[in-house]
């Protein structure tokens, strides 16, 4: 069960910490990037990293507007993601409740 | 479980050794932590809102007590409210700008209802001014009115605006400020600027409660 119960792409600290984050906006609300980066204190390039990884799986989604020093990205969690965090979340306290 | 061997069934090539518990506390820490930073109106900022309304309120009710007939604030109770009505305006706006920096989307206040709560006010205090103009008694545009009025139409303004968002928690708040105007109505000219004080500030210390609640959970 253990394997298959926590996702692995949100069992990540710095992942974990993107997913909890976006999920206390209200939905359909946004976060720019760099509110985002202030809030979990990674590098610009490593959040990058993560943020792709959650936008392949659909968990993340993120709207690029304006050009150069005005551009603007805005980072939200999809229905899917919050969908998988509560998952998560259940599956992590299931497992904490076996011990 | 030990933590090794948590992080050998869950570990991945970039989780950075997460355990079980490790995990759980993240997570709520992260989540609690995003819910207060996040949060436009902190508790903290209810409690001195609570405080500048009853200050405010009792100001007003003590320079008016003794009036026979009644003739509004004084002067003197006016250079005390006045400055807590700006310092409320100023920390409340300067609070909820700051925590909702590169926050966008459906939580935000929309240009129409920006609109409709500013043509409530200005309304209210134009409407102040043609019966003061007119000659009503001073009881009733200074006393009932300038109390009572601005609470109930903002009030409901707020509270229509807030459920058609679903945001009961505040459409609540909204509701309780209407609630605390039409007591203050039926209070009197004088009693009204006690009612309006100790009922605001009740209202918005419950707010604070359920914030804090909310940010706990």
């Amino acid at each position: 069960m253990a394997d298959d119960a926590l996702d692995p792409l949100i069992h990540v600290p710095a992942r974990l910490r993107i997913v909890a984050t976006l999920a206390a906006l209200d939905e359909d609300d946004t976060l720019s990037f760099t509110r985002l980066q202030d809030m979990i204190g990674l590098t610009p390039g490593n959040l990058i990293v993560h943020l792709r990884k959650l936008e392949d799986a659909d968990y993340v989604s993120s709207e690029k507007t304006g050009n150069g020093a005005a551009s603007r990205t805005t980072v939200a969690l999809t229905s899917r993601g919050r969908a998988a965090l509560d998952a998560y979340t259940g599956a992590l306290r299931a497992l904490l409740d076996g011990l | 479980m030990t933590g090794t061997r948590e992080i050998a069934q869950f570990g991945g090539a970039d989780d950075g050794g997460l355990g079980l518990r490790e995990a759980a506390t993240l997570l709520e820490q992260t989540g609690r932590q995003a819910r207060r930073e996040l949060e436009p109106y902190p508790p903290w900022l209810f409690v001195v809102r609570a405080a500048i309304v009853l200050a405010v309120g009792g100001a007003a009710w003590l320079s008016v007590r003794g009036q026979h007939p009644y003739q509004g604030p004084t002067v003197s109770a006016i250079l005390v409210i006045a400055p807590l009505l700006v310092v409320n305006l100023v920390a409340t706006l300067a609070v909820a700008r700051r925590r909702t920096t590169g926050v966008s989307g459906r939580s935000r206040l929309r240009p129409v209802e920006i609109t409709v709560m500013v043509v409530i006010w200005v309304g209210v205090y134009v409407v102040l001014g043609v019966l003061a103009g007119a000659g009503v008694s001073p009881a009733i545009v200074y006393g009932w009115y300038l109390v009572g009025v601005p609470l109930i139409v903002a009030g409901i303004a707020w509270a229509a605006i807030m459920a058609a968002r679903a945001n009961w928690r505040e459409c609540g708040t909204a509701v309780a400020v209407a609630v605390v105007g039409a007591a203050a109505v039926f209070a009197g000219p004088v009693g009204a600027w006690a009612v309006a004080g100790v009922g605001l500030c009740i209202t918005l210390l419950g707010s604070a409660a359920a914030i804090a609640c909310r940010q706990r959970a």
